[in-house]
């Protein structure tokens, strides 16, 4: 009953065309929108794409970007020396960000700080923080002590915590929650011990659960066919720890699930271990399995297939098409028919060499030889990845799918020789890499054009604009804009460290800005001609 | 058990005070080294930095050290933690006493180090040796030598009620309402102070499950014949077009041990004396720039990127170039054959070369 009221609300709002101004909250409308004067969610809008229409920045005047204000974290009252990987969001000209245990909230337009909240933490492994969500006048974000907090978006102030998971398993959480409709989805880290991964959906008001969707099946469930027994099942693994996309026609939320555990030794869990790994279309009212995808059966090397699923609506073979696309860790690119998970594409974005090719649906099929071993193989990508977490983009005006890319050679090697490993059990060492960015026929898989980095260990998320432009950062810790068509270099800024997180823009008084994080830093750029 | 808990805190606090008290007496100070102010800076926040002085052990001591000092509320960036850990390393060795009796060290530390509760058991090792007698002589049989069960009795390392106790506050409770035990006593007779150190000793198996922890290392790289890589070395490797046996790879099996042999020989670029790589180590990659009058400017490459381009000439002296198209770039890395050998080895191949190498005492 409540969901239809809200619905109506919702509903009511759009009629009107009900506009927020400051201090209205969020109104969920923007949320179906192309992000303009804002960007509501993790990835400006539900779609993954982060594409922006906005063209006031161009190929024509890029060389004419300034420098509007520079934010450093570390001239907050409480000095916390964390790196930005969280993407800002904006709502109503104010932005909002975190880094594990903190969130800010500055002003958009001249990154002036309003107020900023500190959790006190009880533990849990600080490796970063993907940002907040938003509902209303109500802010959301996970700590790596388990939490799921909800502050004031005006003045910060906390309305509730609730615990969502269990920090004695050595869980955490780093994920930007997603608000969609009266669900605040929430995901889950944590590698150390043995543990099963979930999604949870929680009520923006109260934050008590609505649902959980485990991602190992229990005994007898579908996928347990792909587990030895229970209670490898009950250890293993799939992590949630990157910002689903959702399609509100479908009511579809795509989720892209972690590694199985243990991690390396994959012996004591024979099997393509579901769902780990996977490309997975819930349902977002009930958190129901509608289809999945697995790029990595029964991984043995640590790469999460969680990168974002990035949602196209598309042409394949001359027809329109519902598509979803993920360019996995394990450096694998595919495209799906985002209504019933059917492949259309499975190509290499990277050159790999631990496949033996594809299965009849399209997924790539583990060469046994390239699993770890105890005197070592050599394997690439590396337990990095040919990409980590950092969001690629899809530019619908140039078809082209941006990704920050590394074609990484480790050894791996099983520690444990155990029946039964548990914990890692192994673990990859010394390596080289080489970094390029890679635009990708979304029809195709085929690689249009690839920008290969001078240097290696490039972990910067992508920007597309209709501006043609792409913009992300360069192993040399420059923030670079490409021509998005040809790949060719524009401009660059150098920002003394690397960037750290997805680059966002929006509009504000009929100006466009750009912003990005660089470690502990946020930079602003705006175009003042037009 | 609060109180014992309380006690245990006490314990370790005057630990710390009296090593604090041994470096005031001496008067000691801080090496002078690169990276101290950082480290006075970081530590003495909460207490003196001093503490240290008088303790040697080894990066990866050093950097569970310091990754648990993060998890009591040191403030610092990951530059200046990477810092301070560094600086304990170069520093403060391990002395040749310390290393004998030292346990092996969680590996990695750093934020690894962090997961589960900031309040989490920290293990007694001499504890823990005194749980092990009384598990080896009451649960062994059905829990396992590592304590990962059998088919008699659960896995304990992941055991929710180990996970969640604190120096058998969990444990205890549990024990004391009956469960069996191998040597046919009663469990409820346990005393107070054989379920603590049981705690111990469970919480420390747990640590050694992490991917921090001692069963975390290489086993054995020497599985090849030394014969297919020695022809292996002299043919389609290419290898003795650079090196030779006799030569700059003269007693290179007598230098490494053998994991450390095989990631050198696999990524010489990137892996020098163990895993980090100390800057000198390597061969640098150099760069020709020739500029639009025709002036060729050769060099050290610094840094290169799509725009500017940097490097240390013969000289000594810095330069570095706008990229333009009138202005080519060429560089040359010495590693280049070794980068290209990632995309033809085999597995095999790795593992016979190794085995050829390290003949080569």
């Amino acid at each position: 009953m409540k969901q239809i009221a809200l619905f109506l609300v919702f509903c009511l709002a759009c009629a009107l065309g009900l506009s927020a101004g400051a201090g209205d909250g969020l109104n969920p409308a923007k949320l179906l929108q192309p992000p303009t004067d804002s960007w509501p969610t993790y990835n400006g809008d539900y779609s993954g794409r982060r594409f922006s229409t906005l063209t006031k920045i161009n190929d024509a005047n890029i060389k004419s970007l300034s420098l509007a204000w520079v934010y450093s974290i570390n001239s907050a009252s409480d000095p916390f020396g964390g790196v930005l990987k969280a993407t800002p969001l904006v709502v109503n000209g104010i932005m909002y960000f975190t880094v594990p245990d903190k969130v800010w909230a500055i002003d958009a337009r001249t990154g002036r700080e309003i107020w900023n909240y500190t959790w006190t933490s009880k533990g849990g492994i600080h490796l970063g923080n993907r940002g907040v969500g938003i509902y209303e006048n109500w802010l959301y974000f996970e700590t790596p002590d388990c939490h799921l907090v909800s502050l004031n978006i005006n003045d910060g102030t906390k309305r509730w915590s609730k615990q969502v998971c269990d920090l004695d398993q050595m869980y955490y959480a780093s994920v930007a929650p997603v608000v969609i409709k009266n669900h605040v989805i929430v995901g889950v880290s944590g590698d150390d011990l043995d543990i099963p991964g979930y999604l949870e959906s929680r009520d923006p008001e109260t934050g008590d659960l609505q649902w959980r969707w485990m991602t190992v099946p229990k005994p007898g469930e579908p996928g347990s066919e792909t587990w030895p027994n229970a209670e490898a099942m009950e250890h293993g693994g799939g992590m949630t720890w990157v910002p689903s996309t959702y399609d509100p026609e479908l009511n579809m939320l795509f989720v892209g699930t972690g590694n199985p555990q243990p991690v390396i030794a994959g012996k004591g869990r024979e099997g393509s271990n579901l769902f780990t790994e996977s490309i997975v279309a819930l349902d977002v009212n009930t958190g129901k399995l509608v289809w999945h995808f697995q790029p990595s059966p029964h991984d043995t090397h640590d790469w999460d297939a969680v990168q974002t699923p990035v949602l196209i609506d598309g042409e394949i073979d001359g027809q329109p098409r519902k598509l979803v696309a993920q360019a996995s860790r394990n450096g694998w690119f595919f495209v799906l028919d985002r209504k019933t998970g059917k492949n259309y594409t499975s190509s290499e974005f990277v050159k790999t060499n631990w496949a033996k090719g594809v299965d009849a649906k399209g997924q790539p099929i583990p060469n046994p030889a390239k699993e770890p071993q105890t005197d070592g193989a050599l394997v690439s990508p590396n337990q990095g990845g040919a990409v980590n977490w950092p969001p690629p983009s899809f530019s619908p005006q140039t078809g082209l799918f941006y990704v920050n890319a590394t074609r990484a050679f480790s050894i791996y090697y099983i520690f444990d020789e155990d029946e039964k490993p548990e914990g890692w059990g192994g673990n990859d060492q010394g390596g080289w890499a080489e970094s390029m960015l890679q635009a990708l026929d979304y029809k195709t898989g085929k690689i249009k054009w690839s920008h290969k980095w001078e240097s290696s260990g490039v972990r910067s998320g992508v920007l597309s604009t209709a501006g043609n432009l792409v913009f992300t950062g360069d192993p040399a810790d420059n923030l670079v804009a490409l021509n998005a068509a040809t790949g060719q270099p524009l401009w660059h800024a150098n920002l003394g460290t690397a960037v750290s997180n997805g680059p966002i823009t929006y509009e504000l008084d009929g100006l466009q800005y750009l912003v990005v994080g660089a470690g502990d830093r946020l930079f602003a750029f705006v175009m003042n001609s037009n | 058990m609060k109180q014992l808990a309380i006690w245990i805190l006490v314990q370790a606090a005057m630990g710390s005070a009296a090593l604090y008290a041994q470096g005031q007496h001496s008067a000691a100070q801080l090496p002078d080294a690169p990276g101290r102010d950082t480290v006075k800076k970081i530590c003495a926040t909460c207490h003196p930095a001093e503490i240290v002085l008088g303790r040697g052990m080894s990066r990866e001591q050093w950097g569970g050290v310091v990754s648990n000092m993060i998890g009591r509320g040191a403030k610092g960036s990951e530059e200046e933690f990477a810092q301070v850990v560094d600086y304990l390393a170069k520093n403060l060795p391990p002395s040749a006493a310390g290393a004998a009796t030292a346990r092996p060290a969680r590996k990695g530390g750093g934020l690894l180090a962090q997961a589960g509760a900031s309040d989490k058991q920290v293990v007694d090792e001499v504890a823990a040796n005194r749980g092990k007698t009384t598990y080896i002589a009451n649960c062994i049989t059905c829990h396992g030598p590592k304590g990962r069960g059998t088919d008699q009795g659960a896995d304990l390392v992941r055991s929710l009620v180990v996970l969640s106790d604190r120096y058998g506050d969990k444990i205890g409770p549990f024990l004391l309402k009956g469960h069996p035990m191998q040597s046919g006593a009663q469990s409820a007779g346990l005393t107070h102070a054989q379920i603590v150190d049981l705690s111990h000793f469970l919480h420390q198996k747990v640590e050694d499950t992490l991917r921090t922890g001692p069963y975390n290392k290489v086993l054995n790289v020497l599985t090849g014949d030394p014969k297919a890589g020695e022809a292996y070395f002299n043919g389609a490797g290419k290898c003795s077009t650079c090196h030779s046996p006799t030569g700059d790879l003269a007693g290179i099996g007598k230098k490494y041990e053998p994991p450390v042999l095989q990631l050198k020989t696999v990524f010489p670029q990137t892996v020098a004396f163990g895993h980090r790589a100390s800057a000198g180590t390597k061969k640098p990659v150099t760069v020709a720039v020739t500029l639009p009058s025709g002036e060729t400017v050769t060099g050290v490459l610094i840094e290169m990127d799509d725009f500017n381009v940097s490097l240390r000439d013969a000289s000594g002296q810095y330069r570095s170039f706008k990229r333009t198209p009138e202005v080519k770039v060429e560089k040359n890395d010495p590693y280049e054959a070794h980068v290209a050998l990632l995309d033809q080895y085999t597995d095999k191949d790795i593992h016979d070369v190794v085995a050829y190498l390290e003949t080569l005492k």
